[in-house]
């Protein structure tokens, strides 16, 4: 029902359905949490940070039964291995949008170990998620857990070639 | 006196085993206190059970365990169940799909089960939704993917001239109730079988072949186009560039429609839901574009 209602969250603000969420919670019995609704009408987080920046962990994830698709970046310093700032693009119902948010929200400052363990069952509790919503919490765990994979594989590949840079100048002195 | 027939004549396990070939006919609490004691437990047969070889028979939308082909359960016994053991006795020795009979619960007219059993050919009555017979049989089309879209609007309506709710005033409370069950049962069947996504599901779930509704993927390359595409349509500006991107969209659409018509005819399965997830994303995104326009 509100997947009429899913929209695109970029930097620049909303278009008018804000109170389109709304009306509908009130409407019917079946509502939308608060929380929810705040994440749609004041987005945190929304945007995009450069994917081939090496401290840069992208997780895109999709929900093909309902057309959801969400992607969650994570900027990580190097040295102390702490999330320093995270960003989404979520397009899909509210749910999806609000969860994506909280896990943004969630991750910064934390250390990319530490994220792995945050489970969907935790996020649909604070957006108190229905039961035909809890797919969309899942989708935020994997966005989660998918960015620091991605992190983490950077990290290996440049380390592999980090090593084979010393290698080869000592082959050539 | 008939119970007594029934009885001596053939044992209550093969009569059960048997009838679960004969199609239910839905009807209204109608329960005979003759009835209950005979068969007990109550039972009831289900017409969707013939058809599939699930080990669970859907009636209305819930599904329920059958054992062994028969489902036993539910609080309420049906009087044409009653009428098919003591007037069909004989179709329960010669059974195949073909000789499958339906009564009329009006006339007591008997129908073949293969025949579109939703107005009695006799009296015209209307009769209760029997929810073996698929949409494809309903709107009188081939059971394929490629069906031809046009005939079924011509189809639709001629069943709706039949089965209208607001023709049958005249009728009886329960003639009026099943016009109204049948009309929205081919208001499902027209629109599912219309529009090209829910067609695919549905015929796919005709196969047994059910569309995960919570899985989750993380396939690269189809994610990164669709959010390209979604971006694109959220960024454009203009009607002109927003019918471009739908031109581009009603392409793919047509190309996965192929595709998945391709892999269900070679039972390809994997291959027709991944087509499916495609036409799914594509047909959300032309949704938010239509909301643009």
């Amino acid at each position: 029902m509100l997947r009429h209602a899913s929209k695109m969250i970029l930097g620049q603000g909303l278009r008018s359905p804000p109170t389109r969420a709304v009306a509908v919670g009130a409407g019917t019995p079946r509502m939308y949490h608060e929380r929810v609704v705040d994440h749609y009408n004041n987005p945190r987080n929304v945007g995009s940070f450069d994917k081939n920046d090496p401290n840069v962990g992208t997780g895109l994830v999709g929900a093909p039964a309902c057309g959801d698709v969400m992607k969650l970046q994570i900027r990580v310093d190097d040295d102390t291995g702490k999330i320093v700032d995270a960003c989404f693009k979520t397009f899909g119902c509210g749910s999806a949008i609000a969860s994506s948010s909280v896990a943004t929200e969630w991750v910064k400052g934390k250390q990319t170990e530490e994220v792995l363990t945050i489970k969907n069952t935790e996020i649909a509790k604070h957006l108190s998620l229905p039961p035909v919503k809890l797919h969309c919490s899942m989708l935020a765990e994997d966005a989660i857990k998918a960015a620091v994979k991605d992190y983490e594989s950077k990290r290996a590949k440049s380390n592999a070639s980090e090593e084979a840079a010393p290698v080869e100048k000592a082959a050539d002195a | 006196m008939w119970k007594k027939k029934l009885y001596s004549s053939t044992p209550l396990l093969t009569i059960l085993l048997r009838t679960s070939k004969i199609p239910k006919i839905h009807s209204p609490n109608s329960v005979s206190h003759k009835n209950i004691t005979l068969l007990d437990p109550l039972l009831q047969t289900s017409a969707s059970f013939s058809s599939s070889s699930s080990p669970f028979v859907e009636i209305e939308g819930v599904s329920f365990p059958t054992v062994g082909g028969i489902f036993f359960g539910g609080p309420t016994f049906h009087r044409e169940n009653v009428n098919l053991f003591t007037k069909k006795k004989n179709s329960f020795c010669s059974e195949s799909k073909s000789a499958e009979k339906l009564q009329c619960w009006n006339c007591d007219a008997t129908a073949d089960g293969t025949t579109l059993f939703l107005v009695c050919q006799s009296c015209r009555s209307i009769q209760a939704v029997n929810h073996s017979i698929d949409y494809f049989q309903i709107l009188g089309v081939e059971r394929k993917y490629n069906i031809e879209v046009e005939k079924l609007e011509g189809k639709y309506k001629n069943w709706q001239k039949k089965l209208h709710p607001d023709l049958v005033h005249s009728k009886s409370q329960r003639e009026r109730e099943y016009a109204a069950e049948q009309s929205a049962r081919v208001i499902n069947a027209y629109r599912t079988l219309t529009d090209p996504l829910s067609r695919a599901i549905y015929i796919l779930k005709l196969e047994n072949v059910v569309v995960d509704e919570e899985e989750r993927i993380t396939d690269p390359e189809l994610l990164a186009e669709i959010m390209e595409l979604r971006e694109a349509v959220e960024e454009a500006e203009g009607n002109q560039a927003l019918n471009q991107i739908k031109a581009q969209i009603q392409d793919k659409m047509q190309y996965w429609c192929k595709s998945f018509e391709d892999a269900f005819l070679n039972k390809k399965y994997e291959d027709a839901i991944a087509s499916i997830q495609r036409m799914t994303y594509y047909k959300r995104a032309n949704e938010e574009i239509i909301k643009k326009l």
